[in-house]
């Protein structure tokens, strides 16, 4: 994987994995805790939701290199008012996730162009 | 409510499968995933009931067997699993192995200095410190008796009746034994070859006293002593491994002194008592067996037994003394007419270790030095390795890396030097302090339980760590300061900055400490060479000592005696290469005459004073021509000559008694009264053969004819030309040619004699010479780095000096004059130093005062020599400064 040696120079990287992604997503739209992310993630119809213990690996490792950070722990409301851990998205994952997207739009450009998708879009 | 139990159940399932995960990872993530598995349990509950929440369990485990595992395998995080700590080793490690030949040297240096250290430690720990395999042993006490009124000995055994009163005593006295020692003739069987071993005779209670139990069979039954007590032996841990170590022993009949003997049991190994000595050295014994007399019975006033007693649990020492006195007090009515002679305790250990005391507390002293001079040598390596890099400190903190760090980093680094070299050197000592105790006297004592263990090893490693880190503080201080302006500065002035001061203070404070351990190490090296030259009064070299003791049992009587032993003369005599054969009841150097009280009515230096005119003297038995054969100063009158006349006791007196009793006159032909005996003949006057200190002479000396006591055990002295352990095989053969039942002991040199008796002085002048040499190592290195950085720092300088017309000449004095300033300053500064050291280790010179000049100089200007050698070779390099080079540069 390789998470430890791209320390510091996490605006260079190409890919995010697919977890990483949708906790961008989810966190771009305001803050969440871990089993709000899972929900958003179920609600995207996603075939193939993460574990749990996947997802929190990932949000240590996303914490870690600056992608995104604890938020203040407070009562969730979906959660009986318990209080949960909060995590927001930060400047750094915004971009993370802007780059992301473009790469994700470019490969779309590409599989249109190459007729993958049909010529749904005219 | 059901539905909260199946949540807590659900709880308790993913709080035990989040054991799978990393602690760090626990630490931090755990309790969101718990908490968003019970959201999903929840929802499980709500939505599907049991049947979804078992899914969910499943699920779960399929989860955290996954994830769990592959955390631990492939952390989030790398450095997390061990923190800052964990990182800032592995940048240490990695530093130090690009500098390699730095961090050997750090580590050789430590590992020697702290391996010396951990040897001395484990000495003192296990001798002074370490409590003694007895039950409480701070309880038990040996019991001496001042015989100051009557004569001059401070420290004498006690007679039966004290011990027996001692054991009656009641109060704080729990309970005493008396012990004897005696040498007897050991056989297994009748037909087995006879070994000469040392017994213990005491009292039955003594194992019981001390809180040990035999390893095989049984101790001594309360009722076996006494004159018609059956005749039993138990058997020390070495014996019976000489033995072959047979389990059957227990039971068995052995044979001492020809006597029958059954065997009752067998101590554990640990078992090393020692019976404590009026004069001399501790002793062990190969063998335990009781008293055959009732001690309240035998002559109150033949002091012949230590007493070794027991104490209630925390009795203070001053209530064991009034309780001892008491006893005392009883006796010298009873049986002195009250002239005042009184008992005292020791306690077992503190008497135990009082002999080495001093010259451990030196060791102690001397290795706490050492210490002390490594520890500014490792600050002024670390030092000299900040300046190397305090460009890179300076670039850090102006890329923002915070003082903390940086501080933590220094610290580290030297917190890791000292770690390694102090575990290397607790491993080193493991090996060092074998080799220590092979070199140490035989009856240095607790000499078994000396061995490096755990908890020695962890100080050790704990002490390298903590100096590392207090050698790092001076570094990590300068390097939390240093700052890009004041390094853009620095390098602009190319001068010395703030830590050449620092450094140069090191190297003070090194010659000092090294000029304090080099005195010490250089008044006890010249007081061991007073010692090696130091005359004894006898030529030791060229001589076989042996001794032939010979049991009534078997041959008892006097005539016998005497015939058997000239029978042994003879044949040593005979032995190719022995030029002369005498015999005497002590060897000296062995302290182990009898003594006795004599003095000389009628002699001109009587004075009336009855203390004065009764000396203490000992009394030795030799047979004739002894000071011949063992080389002694006869001063005036003649030896014992071959041809004995009987009815006319000879005695030869040292010349002590001969000053004290005939000042003036002539001793010769004078008499010395013995109560009914026919009194003593003084045929001659000698030099003391010492027999205590090599150095001093000792008690006065007695000599009378062995014949005319018809001493029994003799030690025999073979002079010859050739090397006298030739002899040995010879000497052998020709007793058992006289009587097979017949058993050597202490067959030796007298060389050995004379070196067992200088052992300790020997190894104290080993230890410290060592120490003193290492400590002016470490100072020769400190100021090679010093004046050899200086000579690169100033490169620059000294070229602007060479081309404005300065010669190398000048600018090499320049440099030696500040070399030469610092070792001045450090001698200056060590003189109190040695001074109070001084003091310390008067306790074990001798004859060489603690302020020797002559020895004080010579190690000052050694080390100026030394010191201003190491400054010179790295100062040559200004001699190769090419001043049109330098300057381009």
């Amino acid at each position: 994987m390789g998470m430890d040696k791209s320390r510091g120079e996490s605006d260079f990287r190409l890919s995010l994995r697919a977890v990483e992604f949708h906790i961008l997503l989810s966190l771009a739209a305001g803050e969440r805790h871990g089993y709000g992310i899972i929900l958003d993630i179920q609600a995207r119809g996603e075939t193939a939701v993460p574990d749990v213990g996947t997802m929190y690996r990932a949000l240590a490792r996303m914490a870690e290199n600056g992608l995104i950070a604890a938020a203040a722990r407070r009562p969730a409301a979906d959660a009986g008012d318990e209080r949960r851990n909060y995590y927001r998205i930060t400047d750094a994952g915004v971009r993370a996730a802007r780059a992301e997207v473009r790469r994700l739009e470019a490969l779309m450009r590409a599989a249109r162009i190459g007729g993958l998708l049909g010529k749904a879009a005219k | 409510m059901n539905g909260t139990f199946l949540l807590n159940l659900s709880e308790r399932w993913f709080r035990l499968l989040l054991r799978l995960y990393p602690a760090d990872f626990r630490d931090e993530m755990g309790e969101s995933v718990v908490e968003t598995y019970r959201d999903r349990a929840r929802d499980a509950v709500n939505r599907g009931g049991v049947i979804r929440l078992a899914g969910l369990w499943l699920l779960a485990l399929v989860d955290f067997l996954r994830n769990g595992p592959g955390e631990r395998a492939h952390p989030a995080v790398s450095w997390r699993r061990t923190g800052n700590w964990g990182r800032d080793l592995e940048l240490a490690t990695r530093r130090l192995m690009r500098a390699p030949t730095l961090a050997a040297a750090v580590v050789g240096t430590l590992t020697v200095g702290l391996g010396t250290f951990a040897v001395v430690y484990t000495v003192v720990d296990k001798i002074l410190i370490e409590p003694m395999p007895y039950r409480s042993p701070d309880d038990l006490y040996f019991v001496w008796r001042d015989y100051g009124p009557i004569f001059d000995l401070k420290r004498g055994w006690l007679g039966g009746p004290d011990v027996a009163e001692l054991q009656k005593a009641g109060g704080v006295i729990e309970g005493g034994v008396g012990l004897r020692r005696e040498l007897a003739t050991f056989s297994e069987r009748d037909s087995t070859d006879p070994m000469q071993i040392a017994v213990m005779v005491t009292s039955p209670n003594l194992f019981e006293l001390l809180g040990v139990q035999p390893a095989l069979g049984r101790g001594f039954a309360m009722s076996e002593v006494g004159p018609k007590r059956a005749p039993v032996v138990v058997l020390a841990h070495e014996l019976w491994n000489r033995l072959g170590a047979n389990p059957e022993i227990v039971g068995s009949d052995v044979r001492l002194n020809g006597q029958p003997y059954t065997v009752i049991g067998v101590l554990p190994r640990s078992f090393a008592f020692m019976r404590h000595s009026s004069l001399g050295a501790p002793q062990r014994a190969d063998a335990y067996t009781t008293f055959d007399v009732n001690l309240a019975e035998v002559n109150p006033r033949g002091g012949s037994y230590a007493g070794l007693i027991r104490v209630h649990r925390g009795t203070s020492p001053q209530a064991v003394a009034a309780a001892v006195d008491a006893v005392g007090r009883v006796i010298d009515a009873r049986a002195f007419d009250r002239k005042g002679l009184k008992l005292y305790p020791i306690g077992l250990k503190p008497d135990l270790v009082a002999r080495v005391r001093p010259a451990l507390l030196v060791l102690g002293f001397a290795s706490a030095f050492l210490v002390l001079v490594l520890m500014v040598n490792l600050a002024s390596v670390l030092l000299a390795r900040a300046a190397q890099r305090e460009h890179e400190f300076a670039v850090s903190r102006a890329l923002g890396a915070n003082n903390v760090a940086l501080v933590r980093a220094t610290l580290f680094e030297g917190g890791l030097l000292g770690c390694i070299g102090g575990s290397l050197g607790a491993l080193a000592a493991v090996w060092a302090t074998r080799a220590l105790l092979a070199l140490a006297p035989l009856d240095l004592p607790r000499r078994d339980a000396v061995a490096v263990d755990w908890g020695i090893g962890a100080v050790v490693a704990g002490i390298g760590t903590a100096l590392g880190l207090l050698a790092a503080v001076a570094p990590a201080t300068w390097a939390a300061r240093t700052s890009l302006s004041s390094l853009l500065a620095m390098s602009a002035v190319r001068g010395g900055g703030g830590h050449g001061r620092m450094r140069r203070g090191m190297v003070i404070a090194q010659v000092a400490l090294s000029l304090v351990l080099l005195s010490a190490g250089g008044l006890v090296v010249r007081s061991f060479e007073r010692l090696l030259v130091a005359d004894p009064g006898f030529k030791p070299d060229g001589l076989l000592t042996v001794r032939v003791p010979i049991i009534p049992q078997f041959f008892p009587n006097a005539p016998d005696v005497l015939a058997v032993q000239q029978r042994i003369e003879d044949a040593f005599t005979a032995i190719p290469g022995v030029t002369g054969v005498s015999a005497a009841t002590a060897l000296p150097l062995t302290a182990s005459a009898s003594q006795n009280t004599f003095t000389i009515p009628g002699a001109p230096g009587i004075t009336g004073d009855a203390a004065r005119d009764n000396p203490l003297v000992d009394t030795i038995g030799i047979r004739a021509s002894y000071p011949e054969v063992m080389g002694m100063r006869i001063l005036a009158g003649r030896g014992f000559e071959r041809t004995r006349r009987d009815g006319v006791p000879e005695v030869l007196i040292d010349s002590v008694l001969a000053k004290q009793f005939f000042p003036t006159g002539n001793p010769l032909g004078a008499t010395i009264p013995r109560g009914q005996n026919t009194p003593f003949t003084i045929v001659g006057v000698v030099d003391q053969a010492r027999l205590y200190d090599v150095h001093q002479d000792g008690r006065p000396q007695l000599y009378f004819r062995a014949e005319d006591n018809a001493a029994r055990s003799l030690a025999f002295v073979l002079r010859t030309g050739r090397d006298p352990h030739a002899l040995v095989p010879d000497v052998r053969a020709a007793v058992r040619r006289i009587d097979p039942r017949l058993a050597l002991a202490d067959l030796r040199t007298m060389d050995e004699i004379v070196g067992d008796a200088l052992r300790q002085q020997r190894i104290s002048a080993v230890l410290i010479a060592g120490f003193a040499l290492g400590a002016l190592l470490l100072a020769a290195m400190g100021l090679f780095s010093v004046v050899s950085s200086a000579v690169t720092r100033r490169h620059h300088e000294f070229g602007v000096r060479l081309a404005l017309g300065a010669d190398h000449g000048r600018v090499l004095r320049l440099v030696l004059r500040e070399g030469a300033l610092l070792v001045t300053i450090g001698l200056l500064i060590g003189v109190p130093g040695v001074y109070l050291a001084g003091g310390f280790i008067k306790g074990v010179l001798v004859g060489v005062s603690p302020l020797d000049p002559a020895t004080l100089l010579t190690v000052a200007l050694g080390l100026a020599l030394v010191a201003m050698t190491a400054c010179y070779l790295p100062a040559r390099r200004v001699l190769r400064i090419e001043p049109a080079q330098s300057l381009r540069e």
